[in-house]
Protein backbone atom coordinates (compact mmCIF):
# COMPACT_ATOMS: atom_id res chain seq x y z
CA UNK A 1 0.00 0.00 0.00
CA UNK A 2 1.42 3.35 -0.98
CA UNK A 3 0.23 6.64 0.48
CA UNK A 4 0.97 10.38 -0.77
CA UNK A 5 2.18 12.07 2.50
CA UNK A 6 -0.34 15.07 2.25
CA UNK A 7 -3.26 12.90 2.02
CA UNK A 8 -2.03 10.95 4.98
CA UNK A 9 -1.93 14.57 6.81
CA UNK A 10 -5.36 15.72 5.95
CA UNK A 11 -6.53 12.73 7.15
CA UNK A 12 -4.67 13.17 10.46
CA UNK A 13 -5.72 16.78 10.63
CA UNK A 14 -9.37 15.93 9.91
CA UNK A 15 -9.52 13.54 12.63
CA UNK A 16 -7.34 16.09 15.44
CA UNK A 17 -9.55 19.02 14.50
CA UNK A 18 -12.95 17.25 14.38
CA UNK A 19 -12.23 16.30 18.15
CA UNK A 20 -13.55 19.16 20.00
CA UNK A 21 -13.95 22.80 19.61
CA UNK A 22 -10.48 22.93 21.65
CA UNK A 23 -8.74 21.05 18.78
CA UNK A 24 -10.17 22.60 15.85
CA UNK A 25 -7.13 25.47 15.53
CA UNK A 26 -4.89 22.49 15.51
CA UNK A 27 -1.90 22.55 13.12
CA UNK A 28 -0.03 19.85 11.49
CA UNK A 29 3.30 21.81 13.33
CA UNK A 30 1.35 22.25 16.52
CA UNK A 31 3.03 21.06 19.18
CA UNK A 32 -0.14 18.33 20.34
CA UNK A 33 1.38 17.16 24.08
CA UNK A 34 3.20 21.07 25.26
CA UNK A 35 -0.51 22.53 24.16
CA UNK A 36 -2.46 19.62 25.85
CA UNK A 37 -4.64 18.69 22.95
CA UNK A 38 -3.64 15.14 22.89
CA UNK A 39 -4.95 13.25 25.94
CA UNK A 40 -4.84 9.39 26.38
CA UNK A 41 -8.30 8.85 24.88
CA UNK A 42 -7.41 10.63 21.65
CA UNK A 43 -3.97 8.87 21.87
CA UNK A 44 -5.31 5.59 21.65
CA UNK A 45 -8.40 6.76 19.08
CA UNK A 46 -5.69 8.03 16.73
CA UNK A 47 -3.35 4.59 16.88
CA UNK A 48 -6.55 2.78 15.81
CA UNK A 49 -7.68 4.69 13.59
CA UNK A 50 -4.19 4.66 11.61
CA UNK A 51 -3.85 1.02 12.03
CA UNK A 52 -7.86 0.47 10.64
CA UNK A 53 -7.37 3.00 7.92
CA UNK A 54 -2.98 2.34 6.97
CA UNK A 55 -2.52 -1.67 8.01
CA UNK A 56 0.27 -0.38 9.77
CA UNK A 57 0.39 -1.77 13.31
CA UNK A 58 2.56 0.52 16.00
CA UNK A 59 4.28 -1.50 19.44
CA UNK A 60 3.43 -0.04 23.15
CA UNK A 61 6.94 1.04 22.86
CA UNK A 62 6.13 3.08 19.95
CA UNK A 63 4.29 5.21 22.00
CA UNK A 64 7.12 7.91 22.39
CA UNK A 65 6.83 11.47 22.90
CA UNK A 66 8.92 11.84 19.60
CA UNK A 67 6.54 9.74 17.34
CA UNK A 68 3.36 11.91 19.11
CA UNK A 69 4.71 14.89 19.22
CA UNK A 70 3.10 16.96 15.88
CA UNK A 71 0.73 15.29 13.37
CA UNK A 72 3.80 15.88 10.76
CA UNK A 73 5.90 13.38 13.51
CA UNK A 74 2.60 11.04 13.25
CA UNK A 75 2.89 11.11 9.57
CA UNK A 76 6.41 10.31 9.32
CA UNK A 77 6.07 6.98 11.62
CA UNK A 78 3.40 5.95 9.38
CA UNK A 79 5.06 6.44 6.48
CA UNK A 80 8.24 4.86 7.50
CA UNK A 81 6.32 1.48 8.49
CA UNK A 82 4.96 1.24 4.60
CA UNK A 83 7.30 -0.56 2.47
CA UNK A 84 9.08 1.73 -0.04
CA UNK A 85 7.20 1.44 -3.28
CA UNK A 86 9.13 -0.61 -5.83
CA UNK A 87 10.88 1.24 -8.67
CA UNK A 88 8.74 0.53 -11.98
CA UNK A 89 10.29 -2.06 -14.30
CA UNK A 90 12.09 -1.13 -18.06
CA UNK B 1 -3.50 -19.18 40.81
CA UNK B 2 -2.36 -15.68 43.23
CA UNK B 3 -3.02 -15.40 47.05
CA UNK B 4 -3.54 -11.21 47.10
CA UNK B 5 -3.90 -11.10 50.71
CA UNK B 6 -1.82 -11.95 53.24
CA UNK B 7 -2.86 -15.30 55.62
CA UNK B 8 -3.75 -13.50 58.62
CA UNK B 9 -6.05 -10.74 59.53
CA UNK B 10 -4.82 -7.60 61.31
CA UNK B 11 -5.76 -8.25 65.27
CA UNK B 12 -9.14 -6.47 66.09
CA UNK B 13 -6.79 -4.82 69.13
CA UNK B 14 -4.87 -3.19 66.33
CA UNK B 15 -7.85 -1.81 64.74
CA UNK B 16 -9.00 2.26 65.97
CA UNK B 17 -12.05 1.81 67.75
CA UNK B 18 -14.21 3.77 65.80
CA UNK B 19 -13.55 2.17 62.38
CA UNK B 20 -14.45 -1.50 64.68
CA UNK B 21 -18.05 0.79 65.66
CA UNK B 22 -18.71 0.95 61.47
CA UNK B 23 -17.06 -2.73 61.09
CA UNK B 24 -19.53 -4.42 63.52
CA UNK B 25 -22.53 -2.20 62.92
CA UNK B 26 -25.86 -4.32 62.31
CA UNK B 27 -27.26 -3.87 58.75
CA UNK B 28 -30.23 -2.61 60.91
CA UNK B 29 -28.69 0.67 61.57
CA UNK B 30 -28.24 1.53 57.75
CA UNK B 31 -25.03 3.22 58.45
CA UNK B 32 -22.78 4.40 55.86
CA UNK B 33 -19.47 3.80 56.10
CA UNK B 34 -18.20 6.04 53.37
CA UNK B 35 -15.81 8.96 53.68
CA UNK B 36 -15.18 11.61 51.10
CA UNK B 37 -12.65 13.83 50.69
CA UNK B 38 -11.82 16.58 48.57
CA UNK B 39 -9.03 18.63 47.72
CA UNK B 40 -6.65 20.41 44.92
CA UNK B 41 -3.10 19.76 44.02
CA UNK B 42 -0.81 21.75 41.69
CA UNK B 43 -1.58 21.55 38.14
CA UNK B 44 1.37 23.76 36.94
CA UNK B 45 3.98 22.03 38.41
CA UNK B 46 2.39 18.70 37.27
CA UNK B 47 1.70 20.04 34.05
CA UNK B 48 5.22 21.23 33.73
CA UNK B 49 7.20 17.95 35.18
CA UNK B 50 5.41 16.36 32.52
CA UNK B 51 5.93 18.37 29.45
CA UNK B 52 9.95 17.84 30.97
CA UNK B 53 9.21 14.10 30.76
CA UNK B 54 7.98 14.10 27.12
CA UNK B 55 10.11 16.00 26.00
CA UNK B 56 13.26 13.55 26.28
CA UNK B 57 11.04 10.48 27.84
CA UNK B 58 10.51 7.55 26.29
CA UNK B 59 6.84 6.77 26.98
CA UNK B 60 4.31 9.60 26.72
CA UNK B 61 3.17 10.15 29.97
CA UNK B 62 -0.23 11.73 31.28
CA UNK B 63 -1.69 12.70 34.49
CA UNK B 64 -3.05 9.29 35.13
CA UNK B 65 0.38 7.91 34.95
CA UNK B 66 1.38 10.20 37.66
CA UNK B 67 -1.28 9.91 39.80
CA UNK B 68 -1.23 5.46 39.68
CA UNK B 69 2.62 6.15 41.49
CA UNK B 70 1.92 8.92 43.48
CA UNK B 71 -0.88 6.39 45.14
CA UNK B 72 1.28 3.40 45.40
CA UNK B 73 4.00 5.98 46.96
CA UNK B 74 1.83 7.22 49.42
CA UNK B 75 0.80 3.18 49.93
CA UNK B 76 3.81 2.60 51.19
CA UNK B 77 3.84 5.38 53.60
CA UNK B 78 0.24 4.12 54.71
CA UNK B 79 0.44 0.52 54.45
CA UNK B 80 -3.47 0.64 57.01
CA UNK B 81 -4.88 1.85 53.28
CA UNK B 82 -3.39 -1.36 51.40
CA UNK B 83 -6.17 -3.68 53.03
CA UNK B 84 -9.38 -4.98 52.38
CA UNK B 85 -12.51 -6.59 54.46
CA UNK B 86 -13.07 -9.86 54.32
CA UNK B 87 -16.07 -10.71 56.21
CA UNK B 88 -15.93 -8.56 59.57
CA UNK B 89 -11.96 -9.08 59.08
CA UNK B 90 -9.58 -6.53 57.28
CA UNK B 91 -6.85 -7.77 55.38
CA UNK B 92 -3.66 -6.51 54.50
CA UNK B 93 -2.44 -6.96 50.43
CA UNK B 94 0.98 -8.55 50.35
CA UNK B 95 1.69 -6.03 47.20
CA UNK B 96 1.51 -2.52 46.17
CA UNK B 97 -0.98 -2.68 43.33
CA UNK B 98 -2.76 -0.29 41.96
CA UNK B 99 -6.35 -0.29 39.90
CA UNK B 100 -7.49 2.28 37.44
CA UNK B 101 -10.36 2.72 35.34
CA UNK B 102 -10.50 2.86 31.64
CA UNK B 103 -12.58 3.57 28.50
CA UNK B 104 -12.34 0.28 26.39
CA UNK B 105 -12.69 1.83 23.17
CA UNK B 106 -13.61 -1.73 21.55
CA UNK B 107 -16.27 -2.28 24.09
CA UNK B 108 -17.77 1.47 24.35
CA UNK B 109 -17.70 0.71 28.09
CA UNK B 110 -15.57 1.36 31.22
CA UNK B 111 -12.73 -1.23 32.42
CA UNK B 112 -10.40 -2.11 34.88
CA UNK B 113 -6.72 -2.35 34.70
CA UNK B 114 -4.34 -3.30 37.41
CA UNK B 115 -0.63 -2.34 37.78
CA UNK B 116 1.45 -4.61 39.93
CA UNK B 117 3.95 -3.53 42.13
CA UNK B 118 3.30 0.16 41.19
CA UNK B 119 5.81 0.99 43.64
CA UNK B 120 8.30 -0.48 42.24
CA UNK B 121 7.73 0.77 38.68
CA UNK B 122 9.20 3.58 37.12
CA UNK B 123 6.42 5.84 35.63
CA UNK B 124 7.87 5.09 32.24
CA UNK B 125 7.03 1.09 33.20
CA UNK B 126 4.00 2.64 34.28
CA UNK B 127 2.77 4.10 31.28
CA UNK B 128 3.93 1.01 28.76
CA UNK B 129 2.14 -1.04 30.95
CA UNK B 130 -0.88 1.17 30.72
CA UNK B 131 -0.56 1.85 26.87
CA UNK B 132 -0.13 -1.76 26.04
CA UNK B 133 -3.38 -2.45 27.74
CA UNK B 134 -5.16 0.09 26.00
CA UNK B 135 -4.10 -0.30 22.57
CA UNK B 136 -5.14 -4.25 23.40
CA UNK B 137 -7.91 -3.29 24.52
CA UNK B 138 -8.64 -0.99 21.16
CA UNK B 139 -7.99 -4.24 18.87
CA UNK B 140 -9.99 -6.55 20.90
CA UNK B 141 -7.47 -9.11 21.49
CA UNK B 142 -5.70 -9.75 24.55
CA UNK B 143 -7.12 -12.57 26.86
CA UNK B 144 -8.68 -9.82 29.27
CA UNK B 145 -11.19 -8.67 26.21
CA UNK B 146 -11.67 -12.67 25.28
CA UNK B 147 -12.97 -13.46 28.78
CA UNK B 148 -14.83 -10.61 29.16
CA UNK B 149 -16.51 -11.35 25.57
CA UNK B 150 -17.44 -15.28 26.54
CA UNK B 151 -18.68 -13.12 30.05
CA UNK B 152 -20.74 -11.18 28.19
CA UNK B 153 -22.72 -14.21 26.09
CA UNK B 154 -23.77 -16.19 29.76
CA UNK B 155 -28.09 -15.27 29.63
CA UNK B 156 -28.76 -12.58 32.50
CA UNK B 157 -30.47 -15.44 34.68
CA UNK B 158 -26.93 -17.19 34.76
CA UNK B 159 -25.06 -13.82 34.81
CA UNK B 160 -26.78 -13.34 37.78
CA UNK B 161 -26.23 -16.46 39.98
CA UNK B 162 -22.77 -15.99 38.82
CA UNK B 163 -22.16 -12.34 40.17
CA UNK B 164 -24.22 -13.44 43.63
CA UNK B 165 -22.10 -16.17 44.40
CA UNK B 166 -18.57 -15.08 43.34
CA UNK B 167 -20.11 -11.51 45.48
CA UNK B 168 -21.12 -14.11 48.48
CA UNK B 169 -17.87 -15.71 48.49
CA UNK B 170 -15.90 -12.67 47.86
CA UNK B 171 -17.37 -10.89 50.69
CA UNK B 172 -16.54 -14.31 53.16
CA UNK B 173 -13.55 -15.63 52.75
CA UNK B 174 -10.03 -14.59 51.40
CA UNK B 175 -10.25 -16.06 47.87
CA UNK B 176 -7.06 -16.11 45.74
CA UNK B 177 -7.20 -14.56 41.89
CA UNK B 178 -7.83 -17.33 39.55
CA UNK B 179 -8.03 -15.81 36.22
CA UNK B 180 -7.83 -12.41 33.95
CA UNK B 181 -11.32 -11.32 35.25
CA UNK B 182 -11.01 -11.38 39.07
CA UNK B 183 -7.33 -10.10 38.72
CA UNK B 184 -8.03 -6.92 39.19
CA UNK B 185 -9.46 -7.62 42.58
CA UNK B 186 -5.85 -7.58 43.98
CA UNK B 187 -5.49 -4.22 44.95
CA UNK B 188 -6.93 -1.27 47.61
CA UNK B 189 -7.07 1.42 45.62
CA UNK B 190 -8.53 2.41 41.88
CA UNK B 191 -7.48 5.57 40.23
CA UNK B 192 -10.03 7.10 38.03
CA UNK B 193 -8.23 10.00 36.07
CA UNK B 194 -11.20 12.26 34.49
CA UNK B 195 -8.53 14.94 33.84
CA UNK B 196 -9.50 14.64 29.79
CA UNK B 197 -9.80 17.00 27.70
CA UNK B 198 -12.96 18.74 27.00
CA UNK B 199 -14.64 17.66 30.84
CA UNK B 200 -16.24 19.93 32.98
CA UNK B 201 -15.14 21.44 35.97
CA UNK B 202 -15.55 19.01 38.91
CA UNK B 203 -16.83 20.54 42.56
CA UNK B 204 -17.58 17.25 43.97
CA UNK B 205 -17.48 13.65 42.94
CA UNK B 206 -18.36 10.40 44.87
CA UNK B 207 -17.44 7.17 42.16
CA UNK B 208 -20.19 4.78 43.06
CA UNK B 209 -18.21 1.55 44.82
CA UNK B 210 -17.71 -1.78 42.83
CA UNK B 211 -19.43 -4.71 44.00
CA UNK B 212 -16.17 -6.24 45.10
CA UNK B 213 -14.59 -4.98 48.74
CA UNK B 214 -11.22 -4.37 47.47
CA UNK B 215 -12.78 -1.26 45.93
CA UNK B 216 -12.11 0.51 49.39
CA UNK B 217 -10.21 3.54 48.49
CA UNK B 218 -10.93 5.46 45.31
CA UNK B 219 -8.58 8.12 43.94
CA UNK B 220 -10.35 11.04 41.45
CA UNK B 221 -8.44 13.45 39.43
CA UNK B 222 -10.85 16.07 37.87
CA UNK B 223 -9.56 18.23 35.05
CA UNK B 224 -7.47 21.30 35.17
CA UNK B 225 -9.20 25.03 36.22
CA UNK B 226 -7.64 27.90 36.83
CA UNK B 227 -8.18 29.47 40.19
CA UNK B 228 -7.03 32.89 41.91
CA UNK B 229 -5.15 33.31 45.27
CA UNK B 230 -3.27 35.30 47.03
CA UNK B 231 0.37 35.17 47.00
CA UNK B 232 2.74 37.89 49.05
CA UNK B 233 0.03 39.69 49.05
CA UNK B 234 -1.12 39.78 45.89
CA UNK B 235 -3.45 37.92 43.81
CA UNK B 236 -2.09 35.69 41.38
CA UNK B 237 -4.09 32.78 38.65
CA UNK B 238 -2.94 29.47 39.28
CA UNK B 239 -4.16 26.45 37.38
CA UNK B 240 -5.66 23.70 40.12
CA UNK B 241 -6.77 19.72 39.46
CA UNK B 242 -9.23 18.95 41.91
CA UNK B 243 -8.75 15.40 43.63
CA UNK B 244 -11.10 13.29 45.46
CA UNK B 245 -10.75 10.36 47.57
CA UNK B 246 -13.59 7.85 48.52
CA UNK B 247 -12.75 5.81 51.70
CA UNK B 248 -13.89 2.80 53.82
CA UNK B 249 -14.58 4.41 57.33
CA UNK B 250 -14.08 0.50 58.44
CA UNK B 251 -10.45 0.55 57.08
CA UNK B 252 -9.42 4.41 58.17
CA UNK B 253 -10.96 7.32 59.89
CA UNK B 254 -10.38 10.45 58.39
CA UNK B 255 -7.27 11.29 60.27
CA UNK B 256 -5.98 8.33 58.00
CA UNK B 257 -7.42 9.13 55.01
CA UNK B 258 -6.47 12.89 55.85
CA UNK B 259 -2.60 11.87 55.97
CA UNK B 260 -2.78 9.63 52.82
CA UNK B 261 -4.78 12.07 50.42
CA UNK B 262 -2.34 14.95 52.01
CA UNK B 263 0.63 12.46 50.56
CA UNK B 264 -0.62 11.70 47.02
CA UNK B 265 -1.53 15.67 47.10
CA UNK B 266 2.27 16.45 48.44
CA UNK B 267 3.35 13.87 45.33
CA UNK B 268 1.66 15.10 42.85
CA UNK B 269 2.28 19.03 43.60
CA UNK B 270 5.95 17.89 43.70
CA UNK B 271 5.95 15.51 41.18
CA UNK B 272 9.87 15.21 41.09
CA UNK B 273 9.49 13.07 44.02
CA UNK B 274 7.80 10.41 41.39
CA UNK B 275 10.97 9.57 39.90
CA UNK B 276 12.76 6.85 40.25
CA UNK B 277 11.54 2.85 40.35
CA UNK B 278 12.39 0.59 37.73
CA UNK B 279 11.68 0.35 34.40
CA UNK B 280 13.02 -3.55 33.29
CA UNK B 281 10.31 -5.83 35.13
CA UNK B 282 13.96 -8.36 35.60
CA UNK B 283 14.42 -5.66 38.06
CA UNK B 284 11.18 -5.49 39.91
CA UNK B 285 10.85 -9.61 39.83
CA UNK B 286 13.86 -9.77 41.49
CA UNK B 287 12.90 -7.48 44.14
CA UNK B 288 9.37 -9.09 44.62
CA UNK B 289 11.01 -12.68 45.08
CA UNK B 290 13.59 -11.38 47.47
CA UNK B 291 10.92 -9.68 49.56
CA UNK B 292 8.54 -13.41 49.24
CA UNK B 293 11.51 -14.93 50.67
Amino acid sequence: MTINRKKLEDDLMHFVRSRSPRHAAASPQMDLLESGLLDSLLLVDLILQIEESYGVRFDSDQVNPSNFRTVEDIVGVVLGQLPMPQPQAD
Amino acid sequence: MKWPLVRRPVPQSQVPLYNRFYLHASRASQVDPTLVWGTEIDADALRAFLHERNRHGRVVLTAAHALIRAAALALEQFPEINARLVGRRIYPFREINIRMAFFHRRNSEMDLLLIENANLKSLERIGLEIWQRLLQAGRGEGGRDRDLARFRRIPSFWFRQIVRLYGFLDRHFRLPTLGRIDATRAGSVMVNDLSFTGAPPMRMYKPTRFPDRSDAFNLTLGPIEPKVVARSDQFASVNVMPLFLRADHRLADAQQVGRFLGAVRELLSHPERLAGGYFEIADIDRIVDAKRK
